[in-house]
């Protein structure tokens, strides 16, 4: 069977036509779903910030989030269990090294103290700067100051690292900087706009 | 046109997916993906499914479609058909299953450049009946998988003491897990000596 050459283009065309709107219809189906999964993992991440809150299933999360805590005006979610203001966290997303590093960094009343933080969407190498979502990691943060200044937060070579910084993860350079850039912009805005409102 | 249809019994096509053309240590393909996930049993389990499920569908598609598919772009449709699977995983993980997605992360996306899945549908949906190839495609997955899920067993239990996430008795307790078995370089030293004990094997029964 002799075939035109424009019948390989209409072929690929019609084919890439049916399968991309069987996609399309499929990805629309299941688009509240995923965005209910993605709004469960950052409230997951929030209540994660905060060593002493304790959650048993992934039930609670949703009942607990919403009833403890309340999102301000400086951009930041306040820890409100039981009404008393308890501690702040703050939302932070940029770009990472492929795609963009998203997470959550728990702040003490004296909105200096980091109590945790938690990075609930990133694609980062995996093995190299993927590993800031594990606990030698990200546990490094609780209990460090955010120090006055453009860079409240430093994560250095842990050959370098002083006691108040991050040591970076090693083959990771690049997602450590970006992450310590875009966390460190959001922790500069939230203080602007807590100066704005004389909080 | 790839109008000729080559015929083989459901047998040998089994015995070849699983064995004789074993994807791993025969045809040494999909070996980035064999290193990436096999630090863990349950990644592995899905990853495997997953792969085993779009070979086998985009062979079937293939072949259906493969006496109207001008030779010139049978490439490009291959490519689509592959990638238009995998997407539909992809999304379902998303949708049902958000921690195993997170955690197979690039890698579920990664499965449509597999040399796996194309080789299966040039080397054999092409030329082959939906049935057989879907057939095909399913073993050749599954001869993966087997290969897939020993390294993941063996790397898991050695590193973390666990299998599927569960303690193993001696190896939680006493065992001084060996970490380097869960980071990159486990994955060369075990999958180096799978194709060395598979071939010893094959060589010997040849002889």
């Amino acid at each position: 069977m002799k075939q035109s050459r424009y019948f390989a283009v209409v072929y690929m065309f019609v084919l890439t036509a049916v399968l991309s709107s069987m996609l399309i219809g499929l990805e629309r189906l299941t688009r509240r779903q995923v965005k209910t999964n993605e709004q469960i993992a950052f409230e997951r991440a929030v209540l994660a910030v905060f060593p002493q809150i304790e959650i048993k299933s992934a039930a609670e999360i949703h009942p607990v989030f919403t009833r403890d805590f309340v999102l301000s005006d400086s951009g930041a979610y306040e820890y409100r269990p039981s009404g008393q203001l308890a501690g702040y966290v703050l939302p932070f997303e940029g770009p990472g090294f492929w795609a963009p590093i998203k997470g959550v960094v728990g702040i003490g009343m004296d909105q200096k103290t980091m109590t945790g933080i938690r990075f609930y969407e990133q694609a980062e190498t995996p093995g190299l700067g993927a590993r800031i979502v594990e606990p030698f990691f990200y546990e490094q943060f609780a209990e460090k100051s955010l120090t006055e200044g453009s860079r409240p937060v430093r994560i250095r070579p842990p050959s370098e690292a002083g006691g108040n910084d991050i040591s970076a993860i090693t083959g990771a350079t690049q997602t450590c900087v970006r992450l310590e850039k875009l966390l460190n912009e959001a922790v500069v805005q939230w203080r602007v706009k807590l100066q704005e409102q004389g909080k | 046109m790839n109008g000729q249809t080559v015929t083989k019994p459901a047998k040998q096509i089994i015995l070849d997916g699983l064995w004789y053309d074993n994807a791993i240590f025969r045809q040494i393909l999909g070996i980035c993906s064999t290193l990436a996930v096999t630090n863990n049993v349950l990644n592995t389990l899905v990853m495997c499914i997953s792969l085993s499920l779009v070979t086998a569908l985009s062979g079937m598609t293939v072949s259906a479609l493969r006496n109207w598919t001008p030779r010139s772009v049978r490439m490009m449709v291959q490519t689509l058909i592959i990638a238009f699977f995998v997407i539909i995983v992809d999304i379902l993980l998303r949708a049902y299953w958000p921690e195993m997605s997170r955690n197979l992360g690039p890698y579920v996306g990664l499965i449509i450049t597999n040399c796996i899945v194309m080789g299966r549908c040039e080397a054999f949906a092409g030329t082959n009946r939906p049935w057989p190839s879907f057939l095909d495609g399913l073993f050749s997955g599954l001869g993966y998988s087997v290969v897939l899920l020993a390294i993941a067993a063996f790397r898991e239990l050695l590193g973390m003491g666990t299998i599927l996430g569960f303690a193993m008795p001696y190896f939680s307790t006493h065992w001084d897990k060996w970490i380097i078995m869960v980071m990159p370089p486990g994955g060369f030293f075990v999958l180096a000596m799978v194709l060395w004990l598979c071939r010893s094997v094959e060589i010997k029964r040849k002889s």
